[in-house]
């Protein structure tokens, strides 16, 4: 049994114009509902161009080594091969072929070099995708082989192979650029936080708890497994159809390649079939780039779900751990260091590195705080965000060693947290303060829920049951911008042009409603058109619990824009005010019964039944840079958010096997858009990284 | 590739009789795409063991990626752009909707027709019977708990 | 996967006449599940495969024979799943085809390609080899009998020959008060290959009217798969049960007996350390359910 419970607050009226919400607050179901039970939902994975190639990659078998010769004669002597690109031939179009968002250091095929297995050496294209495959197997390189490191501890110390010449970050993050050009370290961040004076806070513990926790490496296995598209579009141009998370990254990563204005590369997504952070930044549109180019045809490169095992996974890491704490359970140091199993190439792994690092002393009040995080280079697949952007990691270790802490001091685990908890107005140890975090609340209906103080029968037997409660909290992903526009056309329908993927988080939905809320409209009746980069504007990427927040305001301002030329377009055709006017039901209303519904005001400001009206909204939360020293910030998130578990399980001691009988997930989530729709976000999550 | 390696196949197809030419390794889920433009059925794992490629044989589920194209010779195929009559959706589609028993729902039609051969052999299906038949078809958003709400629902209206 | 010739016969002297006897690029198949994978993972490439769909009913049904049942080689696991004979004569088989897959495979996949693709993970080997069945083998060279004890020899190896193709199984009627039990144990998910297998069958004589006779079994076969790289019966086990009362100690030293004498291999299921405990825990725990 699982039971996901939403922190609700009370029904809130719109603060600016004092009335209730009519779509904004209400359960719905999701817009495209028909076609995914039709068939006819678009997937990237559906699409087939004439004249198109079937890319398939032939891959390293070694971890760690130099490429002595690539021998593609066989392959290329195949019936229905077209051509087998090796770095060579990218080096053709592309000079410097090294992407990645955090560090420009995963080259577009193996250069040189190969650090992991599994890493693209060749592409062999084909006019059938059977032919492909069979040649990619006839592609033969020989290589010499290097020692290779997997362990992250290792990794880092002194005297590991060594997996980069030099660190190269990208320029995006500017918490990124302290470390370009370090040589000879697989480290390819350490981001510290200091608050308090550590020592100190040791020293005025009753005792001290330190322990090693170990996370493995985890898949995504996105049922849509990645697929990218890419055709050359006019002797200038480039369109690449991809199942991407991050469409405008795609865009801005591949000009940049090709040294090409923005303005040359189309990027177009549709539905994805599942991303939870592995379909981020680049996965295979660069590859695909490049062989259209090349072959001057499109060209498609699809994974099976075996190749997404070499493509991204999920963080292993080590986290040392150490609190000091007073008898009567109150925490005053807590120091942790944590290595970061980034895999051969960085993708976003420095980013979850910093931007969970931070949290790694949990949600609790600690005046004490050392944290160390160091995202090392290793000869595994690389690794980036699974659901969570390096949370859970940290949750298990700092919740694991509460209950130890709780069970050693003879506290209740459930109080041992309340004891500690971060409230309200109290400042995190990176020096933000808080707010909107109501670990009181979810403690509680955990507790509740769970019912805790209830007797709990623990088995006998070969069958024992425990059960434990855990919280954690993220901060929002930042700095990151998102744009919207919002359209009215010439019959007074309306689209929201967004670059937020919908990947079944129900996005398109939750975005209609916010819009649909500032104009007036049923949700039904607002399209979302999605990601193309021709034509939807610039969004960071869906990543790291950031949409709802900052495309949904995005959304909201580019609607109220809207709204407003609506509004002033109707009262000079009403000569009233702007004031008396609001927008309902598809129509100008005035406060005096006056009436123009959408398609009225579109004749009466372009005097035929046509043109268009454009809002543009921009959404930046405030964010301040923490210090590379002491990781201090006074800004480091728009929001913070807290989230709690309990389980119920039962061990069959014989076996070793786990059985979770009840399963509790509480969220603060503020105020729901779609609740229902959180709710079946919420519900899964949990059983995914229960999975995990 | 040579004459022997290649196979005409007729069958049904949603009610209506086709033929296509097919290689021997293809699977029916490749030819579905290629020559009907079929997407409903999806290769995801291409083992078995996901169900996303789930369609009906002669009304019996079958995984697609692994069903040789050449074997739906004679066949009656169903597939789920089959279940809407005449602009209507198919009872179980309407459950899944009105329960949201999908997320991304790359793996619903598999699903849908997973449900439709239960309901087949189990009209009023127990907890235990609905489990049986779905525990073959993998939910990687995890919305499993909408998709037997969704089925039980399915249920209902087939009945009424 | 690469283009094969594909031919299907319609009678079985026409398939056992197109099997090579020399060729291992020649196979039968019937459901395709099992090697439609392998050929996707390039670990089987073949030249030409005969399949069995088109046959004639020979090799097809569930039938009685002599109070037990006679099972054509093309029945598919669903029908077996299904078949209120089964049920009636083995009703170890119908349980075990409950978790055998899934409904998609099973609804395609045949008895025959179950027991020939010799993959020491298959859920109905070790309980046939506890029910005392035997296959029917024919080709070109005529037909024989193979005791399912004797069919697999390791991992996808079997002692068919190449040109010879499984017309039917022989599951003999079963004496009365025969306990029989299959444990499936799967320490990954709840759908994965079993990491060990525990079919076991014992009877007990009749105690009649002399009730200070303790009961004891007479005959017992214990059979481990999975775990190991063909399904094997387990003789220390065996002899462990026969001549003894079917209570706990028993059970407990057939177990042990077990363990000891089961060379499990490691894998990603386990460790064989960790399999030989399994294999304890599960032989008892088939026995304790059997009763």
């Amino acid at each position: 049994m699982a039971d996901t419970i939403v922190v609700p607050e009370a029904p809130v009226a719109d603060a600016d114009a004092g009335r209730a919400l009519r779509e904004v607050g209400r359960s719905m179901p999701r817009l495209e509902s028909t076609a995914k039970v039709d068939g006819s939902v678009e997937y990237i994975h559906n699409l087939r161009l004439p004249g198109m190639l079937y890319g398939r990659i032939h891959r390293s078998s070694i971890a760690h080594g130099r490429i002595v010769r690539i021998d593609a004669s066989a392959a290329l002597a195949c019936d229905g091969v077209h051509a087998v690109i090796t770095a060579d031939d990218v080096a053709t179009i592309v000079p410097n072929p090294y992407y990645g968002p955090a560090f420009h250091d995963q080259p577009i095929l193996a250069l040189g070099k190969v650090r992991h297995v599994g890493e693209p050496v060749a592409v062999v294209l084909a006019t059938d995708p059977h032919v492909a495959e069979e040649a990619a197997d006839l592609v033969s390189v020989e290589y010499e082989p290097f020692d290779a490191v997997f362990d992250e501890v290792a990794a880092a110390a002194p005297g590991a192979p060594i997996i980069h010449d030099e660190l190269k970050p990208a320029g995006m993050f500017t918490d990124l650029e302290h470390v370009a050009g370090r040589r000879g370290t697989n480290v390819a961040l350490d981001a510290r936080l200091r608050t308090g004076d550590i020592e100190k806070g040791f020293a005025q513990a009753d005792q001290v708890f330190e322990h090693t926790f170990r996370t493995g490496k985890v898949i995504h296995a996105t049922f849509e497994p990645m697929v990218s598209v890419a055709e050359p579009a006019g002797p200038g141009g480039l369109t690449i159809h991809t199942a991407s998370q991050s469409p405008s990254f795609v865009r801005s990563e591949i000009a940049r390649l090709l040294g090409w204005p923005e303005n040359r590369v189309r990027v177009r997504t549709a539905f994805l079939g599942g991303g939870f952070g592995a379909k981020l930044y680049i996965k295979l549109e660069a590859m695909a780039a490049v062989c259209a180019l090349l072959v001057r045809k499109p060209v498609r490169i699809a994974l099976t779900m075996d190749e997404q095992f070499y493509t991204i996974t999920k963080h292993g890491a080590t986290v040392l751990i150490r609190t000091g704490v007073t008898n009567d359970g109150r925490i005053t140091a807590r120091q942790v260091e944590t290595y970061w199993n980034g895999g051969a190439y960085a993708d976003i792994g420095p980013r979850v590195t910093q931007k969970s690092g931070f949290t790694a002393a949990g949600p609790y009040d600690i005046e004490h705080v050392a944290l160390d995080n160091y995202a090392v280079y290793t000869n595994d697949p690389p690794a980036g965000a699974l659901r969570g952007f390096g949370i859970s990691q940290l949750v298990w270790a700092y919740e694991r060693q509460a209950d130890i802490i709780a069970r050693a001091l003879g506290i209740d685990p459930l109080e041992f947290r309340r004891r500690n908890a971060l409230r309200n107005g109290r400042k995190h140890a990176t020096g933000t303060v808080v707010y909107g975090m109501e670990v009181e609340a979810v403690l509680d209906r955990l507790a509740e829920k769970m019912e805790w103080h209830r007797p709990f029968d623990r088995g006998s037997g070969t069958i024992r049951r425990g059960r434990g409660i855990a919280i954690g909290v993220k901060a929002c992903v930042s700095p990151t911008t998102s744009t919207a526009a919002v359209h009215v056309y010439g019959d007074g329908s309306c689209a929201v042009h967004t670059s937020t993927v919908d990947m079944g988080q129900a996005s398109d939905t939750t975005l209609a409603q916010i819009a649909a809320e500032v104009l007036g409209l049923p949700t039904p009746d607002v399209r979302i058109v999605h990601p193309d980069t021709d034509v939807t504007p610039y969004d960071m990427a869906t990543l790291g619990s950031r949409s709802t927040f900052h495309m949904g305001n995005a959304v909201r301002r580019a609607a109220e824009d809207v709204r407003a030329q609506l509004l002033r377009i109707a009262a000079g055709a009403l000569g009233v005010d702007m004031g008396d006017l609001e927008c309902r039901d598809g129509a100008v209303l005035s406060r005096a019964g006056a009436k123009l519904t959408f398609r009225e005001v579109m004749l009466a400001r372009f005097a035929m039944q046509a043109g268009t009206i454009v809002g543009v909204g921009s959404y930046t939360p405030s964010y301040t840079k923490p210090d590379p020293r002491t990781g201090y910030s006074p800004n480091i998130t728009p929001f913070w958010m807290l989230g709690g578990a309990g389980a119920e399980v039962e061990v069959d001691c014989e076996t070793g096997r786990v059985t979770v009988t009840k399963l509790v997930n509480v969220a603060d989530v503020g105020r729901a858009i779609n609740p229902a729709s959180v709710e079946r976000q919420l519900c899964p999550a949990c059983s995914i990284c229960r999975a995990s | 590739m040579s004459a022997r390696h290649e196979r005409a196949v007729a069958f049904t197809l949603n009610g209506r009789r086709v033929g296509a030419t097919v290689a021997t390794h293809e699977t029916i889920l490749e030819v579905l795409q290629r020559e009907f433009g079929l997407f409903g059925a999806r290769e995801s794992c291409g083992q078995g063991l996901c169900g996303c490629c789930t369609l009906l044989v002669n009304g019996t589920a079958v995984s697609g990626c692994l069903y040789f194209a050449a074997f739906a010779d004679g066949a009656e195929l169903t597939t789920v752009e089959g279940l809407a009559k005449n602009g209507e959706l198919h009872p179980i589609q309407r459950a899944f909707v009105e329960k949201s028993g999908f997320q991304c729902g790359f793996c619903t039609p598999g699903f849908i027709l997973m449900t439709k051969e239960l309901l087949s052999r189990h009209p009023q299906p127990t907890e235990d019977e609905i489990r049986h038949y779905l525990s073959g078809n993998l939910c990687r958003c995890a919305a499993y708990p909408d998709i037997i709400a969704a089925v039980k629902r399915a249920a209902e209206l087939m009945r009424a | 996967m690469k283009s094969f010739e594909l031919v299907e016969p319609a009678t079985i002297d026409e398939a056992v006449a197109l099997l090579e006897p020399d060729d291992p690029g020649v196979r039968a198949i019937a459901g395709a599940t099992a090697l439609v994978p392998m050929m996707k993972a390039r670990l089987f490439q073949p030249t030409r495969l005969v399949s069995l769909r088109r046959l004639d009913g020979a090799l097809r049904g569930v039938h009685e024979h002599e109070g037990g049942l006679r099972l054509g080689a093309l029945a598919t696991l669903t029908e077996l799943e299904r078949s209120s004979r089964v049920r009636a004569v083995a009703p170890v088989m119908s349980r075990a085809l409950r978790t055998l897959s899934n409904v998609r495979i099973r609804n395609v996949a045949t008895l025959g390609g179950h027991l020939a693709h010799g993959d020491p993970h298959m859920d109905l080997p070790p309980v046939l080899m506890t029910l005392g069945a035997r296959v029917r083998a024919v080709s070109r060279r005529g037909e024989r009998w193979i005791d399912l004890n004797d069919l697999v020899l390791g991992y996808y190896q079997t002692t068919m020959a190449a040109d010879e193709l499984i017309a039917e199984v022989h599951v003999p009627a079963q004496p009365t008060g025969a306990r029989t039990w299959y444990e499936k144990f799967t320490a990954l998910s709840a759908d994965d290959w079993p990491t060990v297998g525990v079919a076991v069958w014992y009877r007990t004589d009749a105690a009649g009217s002399d009730t200070t006779r303790p009961t004891v079994m007479t005959e017992a076969r214990v059979a481990v798969s999975a775990a190991t790289e063909r399904p094997v019966r387990v003789p220390a086990a065996e002899s462990a049960l026969t001549g003894a009362a079917p209570d706990d100690a028993t059970f407990r030293k057939a177990a042990d007996a077990a363990a000891d004498a089961v060379e499990p291999l490691a894998d990603l299921r386990g460790s064989a350390a960790y399999k030989r405990e399994m294999i304890r825990v599960h032989v008892r725990r088939a026995l304790e359910r059997a009763r």
